[in-house]
């Protein structure tokens, strides 16, 4: 046995730290960096599968075309409009709806359990199912604008309106999600600084504004974070319920990534726009990082 | 005998898997091959057929067995959308994907697919004479079926667009004959527009096909895709005056126009809820059949005013990475039949039309595939002679290398102005500057060949362009 303990490992310290290391690095450039590197590769050439011509190296070529695609702005307008509803009406209400969850002890599995639902429906059947409530003839919203004797819309059939009824898909869908993420922040709140704050006779708004919310901002922080890659990646409901349309009243980057990658199969310059929406994504996401690594404010109420 | 170690017994459970699994493969290499393969072929005989999915797929189902003992294959149906067929097709056959052995299409994915090498020739593996040509209506000929004189398709489906209206109100507004012109067209739409239950006129407005309502306003109005020099044709007077047209329509139509695509267009007129619609022509089997229509014996059938625009149809063609080429073949030759033909064009439940001359030369052949009559017979002499009429003033669809491309985005910027998100002349305009950069990505000179060439077609079978 003190034999087995003293003698010396066949390997060196060094070596056998990279030789433990190895498999997950190997797995890492494999899965995530090699793609991502061959990807911003093909941004930079000029690759369409349907054209005859070689695939050829153009530089900057298709980032520089992407400032002069009137499609590319106009999808990043209807990103920019849509994610900023969903995130806005999704962060409220979520926040009101597991604010008063939390004051539900009774009910609070049930209707949590209820509340998961429509985020573990798959995007398809969500859409299928909104598409027949969207219906002009059948749907059951006109229905009900005709029991009010109101007139009937058509919802995803104009340009004005077939983005709010992509966010009010989105609304339904995502709102859960966002509810159950702030419930478990409340949840895990500090309850003794709750109820000091009462004790040092703060109303139940101050203790919002001035406790809950401070205190909940790094939570609130990732479910923004979380809801913005969403929203930026929207193209389920949008393939099925307008597929773009009206005109491109609902063409967001990722449809139109789609439509330049997958339907004219220009890998080339649908790859630029990849690359673009990540680096959008990427630094909306360090400045929301950046507000939840700011010091919590002080408590409410009185101080000594 | 020697002792079993751990090295011995991992080489030897190694040795023995490795043989079972070349044993093994070999076996059901040989079992699939004696449950599946066409006597005297290595080919199998279940072949994967891509198609649009829902009705289109339906006589491949109708006919499967007879198909069977008839020439020994039978379709495994592989459904697409109607709307993504290109992406779903050429996202396969780009990696070399044997998914498909017979690949059923739309004409203008021809041009792209025999430059990409996607197509077998038909007559690698028969003659042409299998397909008698000579009997198919030259429309849906060569222009269709044929690149550089060899043969990549055969005909499935023969479509147009065709005008389906209600003579019981053209009747009690006096109106006595279909609209010959586009100004009658709208004049007829006011007329008859008594909204909320009764609208003028319905056309498809949802993106993805509305491209084809303007395109067949365009053709009336002498409106040419392109120039000899590969111009767009489309952003010139003619093509506003259309596109105003199709406005003008719009203020005729259901308000939800723009959700309208093919079953809602149909719904919108087998309901009773507008006077008349510019449809493919399948339509009208599906508004004599009383368990898809309120109209039944209330309808007449006429072409389009002027010019008749005949978007999409259907051909079979052999996939290039088929494996079972021979037996596509076989599949593609039998459902081409005018015997077989004939059981499914007139059936109210498919989407296919007729494409032989044959096929329109007998009004009591319009029956459904169990033989059954589809229409009275004074519908069907107006449903023959509708469809006779619009071949005769056909308007070609666009089918040279690049059309998915520039078609897709003529439906993008018809659907803007349809939207009211720009104006005919801005929607027009920009549409045509992107097919010039469209035609420039594709190499200019090849596509001014490839467009002559496409004209030519036409001008062979005498369709005037």
């Amino acid at each position: 046995m003190a034999a087995f303990l003293k003698r010396k490992p066949r390997l060196g310290g060094r070596r056998f730290a990279l030789l433990t290391v190895a498999p997950a690095t190997i797995l890492l450039v494999g899965i995530s960096i090699f793609p991502l590197a061959w990807a911003l590769r093909l941004s930079f050439m000029q690759d369409n599968l349907l054209s005859i011509a070689t695939p050829r190296f153009i530089g900057f070529a298709n980032y520089g075309h992407l400032f002069h695609d009137r499609l590319f702005w106009t999808s990043l307008g209807v990103t920019a409009v849509f994610a900023i509803s969903v995130l806005t009406v999704q962060l409220v209400i979520g926040l009101v709806i597991a604010l008063a969850l939390d004051r539900l002890p009774r009910y609070q599995q049930v209707l949590a359990t209820i509340l998961l639902i429509p985020s573990i429906l798959s995007p398809s059947v969500v859409s299928f199912q909104w598409k027949q409530l969207f219906d002009y003839n059948n749907g059951v919203l006109n229905w009900a604008l005709g029991v009010l004797h109101l007139p009937l819309q058509g919802w995803t059939a104009s340009a004005r309106g077939a983005l709010p009824a992509l966010v009010l898909v989105d609304f339904w869908e995502w709102t859960p999600f966002m509810v159950l993420l702030m419930f478990a922040g409340i949840k895990s709140l500090p309850r003794p600084v709750f109820e000091a704050a009462r004790v040092d006779g703060s109303s139940g708004w101050q203790v919002l504004i001035f406790q809950t919310l401070p205190l909940l901002n790094r939570v609130i922080a990732i479910a923004v974070i979380l809801r913005l890659i969403g929203a930026f990646k929207i193209f389920d409901i949008i393939y099925s319920l307008t597929a773009g349309g009206p005109g491109t009243s609902t063409e967001s980057l990722a449809f139109y990534t789609y439509v330049q990658g997958f339907r004219y199969f220009d890998l080339g310059y649908s790859t630029a726009m990849a690359f673009i929406t990540l680096i959008l994504i990427t630094i909306l996401a360090r400045l929301i990082l950046g507000f939840m690594e700011r010091p919590v404010g002080r408590p409410a109420g009185r101080t000594a | 005998m020697s002792p079993v170690t751990r090295r011995t017994f991992l080489a030897d459970s190694a040795k023995a898997s490795a043989l079972l699994a070349l044993g093994g493969g070999s076996m059901g290499s040989l079992l699939s091959a004696c449950g599946n393969s066409t006597s005297g072929t290595s080919e199998s005989s279940t072949l994967a057929v891509e198609v649009d999915e829902g009705q289109n797929a339906n006589p491949f189902k109708w006919f499967a067995s007879d198909m069977q003992s008839a020439v020994g294959v039978s379709p495994k149906i592989i459904g697409l959308p109607f709307v993504g067929q290109y992406e779903k097709i050429v996202s396969e056959m780009i990696t070399r994907s044997n998914v498909y052995d017979v690949l059923i299409f739309p004409p203008f994915f021809v041009g792209d697919f025999v430059a990409k090498g996607f197509l077998h020739k038909m007559t690698d593996f028969g003659n042409e004479a299998d397909f008698k040509l000579d009997d198919v209506l030259p429309v849906y000929r060569d222009p269709y079926l044929k690149r550089n004189g060899n043969l990549y398709a055969a005909t499935y489906d023969g479509d147009q667009l065709q005008l389906a209206y209600r003579k019981d109100l053209f009747q009690k507004a006096g109106l006595t004959s279909p609209p010959k012109t586009w100004d009658d067209f709208i004049a007829y739409s006011k007329e008859l527009h008594r909204p909320p239950n009764q609208y003028g006129n319905a056309f498809y407005g949802q993106r993805g096909f509305c491209y084809g309502w303007f395109i067949n306003v365009f053709a009336a109005n002498g409106g040419q895709w392109f120039t000899a020099d590969m111009k767009p044709g489309i952003s010139s007077d003619v093509g506003v005056k259309a596109l105003e047209t199709l406005l003008t329509l719009k203020q005729y139509a259901p308000p939800n126009i723009l959700q309208i695509g093919y079953p809602e267009l149909n719904d919108a007129y087998l309901k009773q809820n507008t006077a008349m619609v510019i449809q493919w022509n399948d339509l009208a089997l599906k508004a004599e059949d009383s368990t898809k229509s309120k109209t039944v014996g209330m309808n007449g059938y006429a072409p389009s005013p002027v010019r008749n625009y005949m978007p999409y149809s259907r051909v079979m063609a052999i996939s290039a990475y088929s494996s079972n080429p021979h037996n596509s073949y076989k599949m593609i030759q039998y459902m081409n039949r005018s015997e077989i033909a004939i059981k499914y064009v007139y059936d109210p439940n498919c989407g296919e039309d007729p494409y032989r001359t044959s096929l329109l030369n007998d009004v009591n052949a319009v029956k459904d595939h169990s033989g059954k009559p589809s229409m009275s017979p004074d519908a069907a002499a107006s449903y023959v002679a509708a469809n006779k009429a619009g071949i005769a003033i056909g308007y070609p669809e666009l089918s040279i290398p690049g059309a998915p491309r520039y078609i897709d985005i003529l439906d993008l910027k018809v659907n803007e102005a349809l939207s009211g998100s720009s104006s005919p002349s801005q929607a027009l305009k920009a549409c045509a500057d992107e097919w010039n950069s469209i035609t420039t990505s594709l190499g200019k000179d090849q596509q001014v060949k490839a467009y002559g060439d496409w004209v030519d077609s036409f001008h062979k079978v005498g369709i005037q362009y």
